[in-house]
């Protein structure tokens, strides 16, 4: 720990300072469409248009089990991270109120866009059915949010920081913060485009992202925050599983 | 530790054939979604509803605040879909704010009731196979739609860690709450940022055991378990058949011819 005493102080520093400007955090868990939200025709729509990444993620994994099968409990470990992460309450200001991450940023940061996108899938079955967070239905619009287009956007981000030699700690923060409101953006897209009663979708766009970003918009940079605090946390104390964790990122 | 994976398990539909439980939800809720109808919407809820109360056996006081769980989002949104801001007054009200309107119409305000019980019915089929059959019954139906293996067998192994993640993870932060661990904003977010190494961490030493135990009993890339399955009763699957056949007529009907 002591290693890490003067960054961590300057994290802790900013942290303190975003959570001084963003003081409230009402109760607001990651933003899934719930059951019923959209019609038929955009849940298939949406389906469809995550098959592709689905097979690609579900080949990638198949490949990789077929190289190293032991890799299937660290998988399925990974997967139940995701959830447990996604599930448990976040420290907010305000007592008594409960917010949730979505964990995705960090997934993809750990495990790769493609593994994330099936371990995505299934964590949303699961927390459809267990937690009642999103819905059958709107499966396939919340993966493509949530477990595709977010996870990809901030493994995208991560590895440019990567290349460009961006601070490692401002990387990461980056890479979830902003696949965290690419998500909150995607969503707003896809229920804009179902639901635009009396204006245009962009103005209906407009209208769900303003409703929306008082709670998305802090819950992203706590995100970001705590997602920093983890990697680091985990380069700190866990190199050898963090090399473990490796196999699955590498094999595509 | 999850409270719907508790009360499924004391259901008394619980030893109901999964599969005709897993089929009418999942028919229902797509009659429900697809046929947006008010009326529709209705009848779903209080079937769907009744069904779990009264033959799950799930307390009432339970199933409501559990129909409040989306409440945030749903109001959200309806916030979204409901109001404008324009510069002339819509039909049903009009709150004038300097020379802007905050304004909605009769139209969205139906449009939007809709939504909202739409979205209530779907809840309530989701709520009944959650509260009436327990995931490992699930994943065995969609074993039986010929679900890939490999996907399956992950879902078995997520469910199971979920619970010892679950069980490490809030052993980590009672510890942490005995220790001043969240006395104050910076604490608990640099406490939740250990946890969450510590989990992950935990959870890979815990992979690689189970891997090895795993293996010494035989581990070939299939995890066989024993299902006890309950044989399907013709008497249900009839009475399944028939109310959704009617509910669907009854949706088509509202839809086209009324």
């Amino acid at each position: 720990m002591s290693k890490l005493s003067k960054q961590e102080k300057r994290i802790l520093a900013l942290a303190a300072a975003f959570a001084l400007t963003f003081g409230i955090v009402p109760n607001v868990s990651a933003m899934h469409i719930m059951e019923g939200y959209l019609p038929g025709g955009f849940c298939i729509a949406w389906g469809v248009l995550c098959l592709p990444f689905l097979i690609a993620g579900f080949l990638s994994i198949k490949k990789t089990l077929n190289e190293h099968r032991n890799l299937i409990t660290l998988l399925a470990m990974s997967g139940a991270f995701i959830f447990v992460i996604s599930s448990l309450k976040i420290p907010s200001v305000t007592t008594g109120s409960c917010s949730h991450m979505t964990g995705t940023g960090l997934g993809a940061i750990l495990f790769g866009p493609s593994a994330v996108s099936i371990l995505g899938l299934i964590v949303l079955l699961f927390q459809a059915i267990l937690l009642a967070h999103g819905g059958l239905t709107t499966i396939g619009a919340n993966t493509f949010s949530m477990a595709i287009a977010g996870p990809f956007v901030s493994y995208g981000i991560y590895t440019l920081c990567k290349k460009a030699g961006v601070n490692k700690r401002a990387g990461i923060f980056l890479a979830a913060t902003l696949g965290d409101l690419f998500t909150y953006c995607v969503t707003a897209l896809q229920m804009a485009l179902a639901h635009h009663a009396d204006t245009t979708v962009g103005g209906a766009l407009v209208k769900f992202l303003a409703v929306f970003a008082p709670t998305q918009v802090p819950l992203a940079i706590i995100e970001g925050i705590i997602t920093v605090l983890i990697v680091m946390g985990l380069e700190t104390y866990a190199k050898p599983e963090l090399k473990a964790i490796g196999f699955i990122k590498e094999a595509k | 530790m999850i409270t719907i994976d508790k009360l499924c398990y004391h259901s008394k539909l619980r030893y109901e054939n999964a599969g005709e439980k897993f089929a009418f939800a999942v028919i229902t809720l797509c009659i429900c979604v697809m046929s947006r109808s008010i009326a529709v919407a209705c009848i779903v809820l209080a079937v769907t509803g009744i069904l779990a109360v009264w033959k799950g056996g799930i307390p009432v006081s339970r199933y409501l605040r559990f129909l409040t769980v989306p409440l945030a989002f749903l109001f959200l949104s309806t916030v979204a879909i409901m109001f404008n801001i324009k510069k002339a007054p819509l039909d049903l009200f009009a709150i004038p704010v300097g020379s802007w309107y905050i304004t909605a119409s009769t139209d969205s305000f139906f449009y939007a009731l809709q939504l909202i019980l739409t979205a209530l019915g779907a809840v309530s089929c989701l709520y009944f196979l959650s509260f009436t059959t327990p995931m490992p019954d699930i994943l065995e139906v969609l074993r039986k739609f010929h679900c890939p293996g490999l996907l399956i067998e992950l879902m078995l192994l997520i469910y199971r860690f979920i619970f010892i993640l679950l069980d490490t993870a809030s052993a980590i932060s009672t510890s942490q709450n005995c220790r001043l661990g969240n006395k104050d904003y910076r604490t608990s977010l640099k406490s939740f940022g250990l946890l969450g190494s510590v989990l992950m961490i935990r959870a890979i030493s815990r992979s690689n055991k189970l891997y090895d135990a795993m293996e010494a009993r035989c581990y070939d890339g299939r995890i066989q378990v024993l299902s006890e399955n309950q044989p399907p009763r013709k008497k249900i699957i009839a009475a399944i058949a028939v109310f959704d056949t009617a509910l669907f007529i009854f949706a088509i009907w509202r839809r086209f011819f009324s």
